[in-house]
């Protein structure tokens, strides 16, 4: 990497107001912010709607104090939409039409699951690693298949083989398949120049099905910001931290993978000024870890994973552990608490809104031994009522409408829920839909509740997070300080570990008997009488989130490094969803052109997106290359909203004769006037 | 992505289903606020959507009685008869001359794909008849006459859904798709030509004759 994404210019639209949004799975967070004197005016918080995550944005963008709409220049935001969408499955019907690839092939190797779509078709066609035809199109066949699918599909996505070295067979499919449907269709050259086949085709099927997700909720945002009367560009975050226009981002949702990471990253840069720091976000779900080097944000070379996907996405590279403020307080089968991994409402919290849950914790504590199980901690309730007609109250089954009616009442703990369902098993209340679609929500001990018992946290219901902590210790015949004790080297433990396998790269075992375990253990513990081993972290960390401040330090002294909490850490990821550089990148691929035997070069193809040309002499080809992409990165970048961009040309080598010349333009993003 | 323009474009295509479908009927009057509320839309994007169907002549604007949808009756009828009926025709021989193996594929394909629509589904014949007709307006590789040809192709599936309780989509119909894709493929250009005025001047007969009776 030579570039660096600087903040805005000194002087840059001095007074102009940015607003920036992060949908965290707990929070969505908005900060607005002075874009020239860099300081934080406001921030709001409100709660991530995962059913729709308009919601969340549209209750930030409506509560945020902003003295005048028409100041605000422009909004950006990151969002996880793409990445929850795959993961739940979401997204919209895709057919997968892939031309020139080998059935065997795939079969023999299981890599149909990977296609990220259960419709995929084979067809010939395709082209070789030299950008000759391997075999005629067969196009009469796509089509054929086309009109079968077409009124069981919502958007078709193409793949042919070696299209990054000649896109023509996906330009023809182009061509005659909006001729006879009109269904949208993502080629896959346009979203990747790597040569990967299988990873081309699975990114070009996931950005189809999430063409529709990521429009919806552009225009959502956009009418929100309507509401508000603010009339400025909006940007959304990359999963490299980089920025694009709404409209881009529209049209390419897969690049918004791990956009949330790669914000909270670039916004602890921005905040804290350092250029090197291995930057940790505590959230209420998860934790994320990733690295700024060189004031950039460093990047996966083998592509996005989500879920069980491998794309050919371009993205930070991040590690996300499911631990967070919010991790539900439990024990495992040997009574050992354990942290997460799900998230729970902290009961300080659910005592705040029903102060019977308080009562009842309080004739709990009261009890006998046996009565103060565990089960007793987790509470069930109501998030919202259903409306009588509505289609999702029509939708509902006989066993859910039951548990919403004994839950009509206020919340219950679980074995109360139970008893009056008359059900043995929490399982057998068949809850999962009621969850998924946010009706009913779960409540619980978590780490945020230790923070009100000890005093560090101040905003709920203390004394009911004290009574059930109380509760458990009994349960346990453990003092509360000893249960608590516990938990923060639990927690200090797992984000250690974290981020000894992300920089490293490598796996820990869980044995005893493991040298890497040892040393890993000893570390925390340095149990051993005689052998001391520690890790030295040779950059600082910043801590990004709310539970940061009190998570982090142990952390930072178990990597022998400083921690720095730059001033609205709480917010970064929001400050780092309008901090990014707009950035726009095209690559162009130059190979040999070969007799027809292979054996003699004739001369070179310079490949863009859209057009080959072709040189008898490598340099020309290249520095044509050089050029020509200089010139498309450039206008592009203009185009979707950087103010005098940057271009930095780089150059490698693919072997056998291939190369590839990629321009990135670099800018600020041009505020409205 | 600027919300006036997806809403624009959202207003456009749901007015201009109305006006084709006959919802809004020729020489309706057209009150801007009441669309608006009811396709929940702001007022902007309706305006600028009832300014593109202008454009498309199917909303007729007049200084003082303000937006009707456009009439159609024998004189309109027969001058955009004369007008089809000669740049179709041209289109189809300019296709047989000129259209790529992969135009034809797409021709076929939409040829294959009418026999398969039962005939009561009247409307995914009319998009796929549709279809069919933009397809050799492409193939004739000529970028004018394809963009006037789609200019025009709301007017005719408006007229299509005025005749369409009499005008059943017929057998003969396929039959003279088929033909005249055999003619391209062949590239007899004389005889494509003659086809497909022959195609479209039938179509017109008919209409003529259902909007005679019904007045």
């Amino acid at each position: 990497m030579t570039e660096r994404v600087d903040g805005p210019a000194p002087g840059a639209a001095s007074g102009g107001l940015v607003l920036g949004i992060d949908t965290g799975g707990t929070y969505t967070d908005g900060v607005l912010l002075d874009y020239g004197a860099r300081t934080v005016l406001a921030t709001h918080k409100s709660l991530t709607t995962k059913r729709d995550f308009s919601l969340g944005i549209e209750a930030v963008i409506e509560g945020i104090a902003i003295p005048d709409a028409a100041a605000v220049k422009m909004v950006s935001i990151s969002t996880t939409l793409a990445t929850n969408a795959i993961a739940e499955g979401k997204g919209k019907r895709v057919a997968l039409l892939l031309v020139g690839y080998d059935p065997d092939l795939i079969k023999t190797f299981k890599m149909g699951r990977r296609f990220a779509t259960p419709h995929y078709f084979y067809f010939a066609g395709g082209h070789d690693l030299y950008g000759r035809e391997k075999e005629p199109l067969d196009l009469a066949a796509v089509l054929a298949k086309v009109n079968e699918l077409k009124n069981q599909v919502d958007a078709i996505a193409i793949s042919a083989y070696f299209s990054p070295l000649n896109p023509e067979h996906e330009n023809r499919l182009f061509e005659a398949v909006s001729r006879v449907c009109d269904l949208p269709i993502v080629l896959g050259h346009q979203l990747s120049t790597k040569l990967g086949s299988v990873e081309r085709a699975t990114t070009a099927a996931l950005n189809a099905s999430l063409l529709a997700v990521l429009q919806d909720f552009v225009v959502a945002v956009r009418r929100a910001m309507e509401r508000r009367q603010i009339d400025a560009p909006l940007m959304v975050v990359r999963g490299d931290g980089t920025l694009m226009s709404d409209d881009f981002a529209a049209r390419t949702p897969v690049e918004t993978i791990h956009s949330g990471p790669a914000a909270s990253a670039i916004g602890g840069r921005f905040l804290s000024g350092l250029d090197d720091a291995l930057v940790i976000d505590i959230g209420g779900t998860t934790t994320d870890i990733a690295l700024v080097q060189d004031g950039q944000v460093a990047v996966s070379e083998e592509g996005a994973r989500v879920g069980d996907y491998k794309t050919a996405v371009r993205a930070a590279n991040l590690l996300s552990i499911a631990l967070g403020g919010d991790s539900h307080l439990h024990l495992d089968r040997q009574r050992e608490v354990r942290v997460g991994p799900e998230r729970v409402v902290p009961l300080a919290y659910l005592a705040q809104q029903y102060p019977q849950v308080r009562e009842r914790l309080f004739t709990l504590s009261r009890r006998t031994w046996t009565q103060s199980a565990p089960d007793w901690l987790e509470y069930w309730f109501l998030l919202r009522q259903v409306p009588a007609d509505s289609a999702t109250a029509r939708a509902l089954s006989v066993s859910e409408r039951a548990l919403l009616n004994v839950l009509a009442e206020g919340p219950l703990p679980l074995p109360e829920i139970r008893e009056q369902l008359g059900l043995m098993y929490t399982a057998q209340l068949g809850a999962e839909e009621l969850l998924r679609q946010e009706l009913i929500g779960k409540a619980g001990l978590t780490p945020t509740d230790l923070l009100h018992v000890e005093g560090r946290h101040t905003l709920w219901d203390a004394e009911a997070a004290g009574l059930a902590l109380e509760i458990l210790g009994r349960f346990l015949f453990r003092e509360p300080e000893e249960i608590r004790d516990h938990v923060w080297a639990e927690m200090t433990r797992a984000i250690v570990r974290a981020t000894v396998i992300f920089l490293s790269g490598k796996k820990l075992a869980d044995s005893e008997l493991d040298m890497g375990y040892w040393f890993f253990d000893n570390s925390l513990t340095q149990a051993h009488p005689h052998l001391e081993t520690q890790f030295h972290l040779r950059c600082p960390i910043i801590g990004i989130g709310a539970p940061a401040a009190v998570f982090l330090p142990a952390v930072a002294e178990a990597l022998h490094t400083e921690l720095i909490l730059p001033p609205h850490h709480q917010v970064a990821n929001a400050v780092g969803a309008i901090a990014g550089s707009v950035m726009v990148a095209d690559e162009i691929l130059i190979y040999p052109r070969l007799t027809q035997e292979g054996l003699e070069v004739l001369g070179y193809y310079v490949q863009s997106s859209n057009a080959r040309h072709e040189y008898e002499e490598l340099d020309d080809a290249l520095a044509h290359a050089r050029a020509l992409s200089q010139e498309r990165a450039l206008g592009a970048a203009v185009r979707a909203g950087a103010d005098n961009p940057e271009v930095i040309v780089e150059e490698s080598s693919d072997g056998l004769d291939t190369y590839r010349v990629r321009a990135r333009a670099l800018g600020s993003p041009r505020l409205a006037h | 992505m600027e919300l006036v323009r997806v809403d624009t474009q959202r207003a456009y295509q749901q007015i201009r289903q109305q006006i084709i479908e006959l919802t809004l009927p020729p020489g309706a009057p057209i009150d801007e606020q009441a669309l608006a509320a009811e396709l929940d839309l702001g007022p902007t994007p309706v305006r600028e959507a009832l300014r593109l169907l202008a454009h498309d002549e199917l909303v007729t604007v007049t200084p003082h009685h303000g937006l009707y949808v456009s009439t159609v009756g024998p004189d309109e009828l027969a001058q955009f008869s004369e007008l089809r009926l000669t740049l179709e025709g041209l289109a189809a021989r300019l296709a047989a001359q000129r259209a790529t193996a992969d135009d034809l594929a797409v021709l076929d394909a939409l040829c294959q794909a009418l026999p398969q629509i039962p005939a009561e589904e009247s409307d995914r014949l009319l998009e796929v008849d549709g279809r069919f007709h933009q397809a050799i307006a492409q193939a004739a590789h000529n970028r004018y006459l394809a963009r006037t040809l789609n200019h025009y192709l709301g007017q005719s599936q408006r007229l299509w859904h005025l005749a369409q309780p009499q005008l059943s989509f017929l057998p003969a119909a396929v039959e003279e798709h088929l033909a005249l894709t055999v003619a391209i493929s062949a590239g007899e250009a004389e005889r494509a030509e003659r086809l497909m005025r022959a195609h479209v001047q039938e179509f017109y007969d008919r209409v003529h004759h259902i909007l005679n009776h019904a007045a």
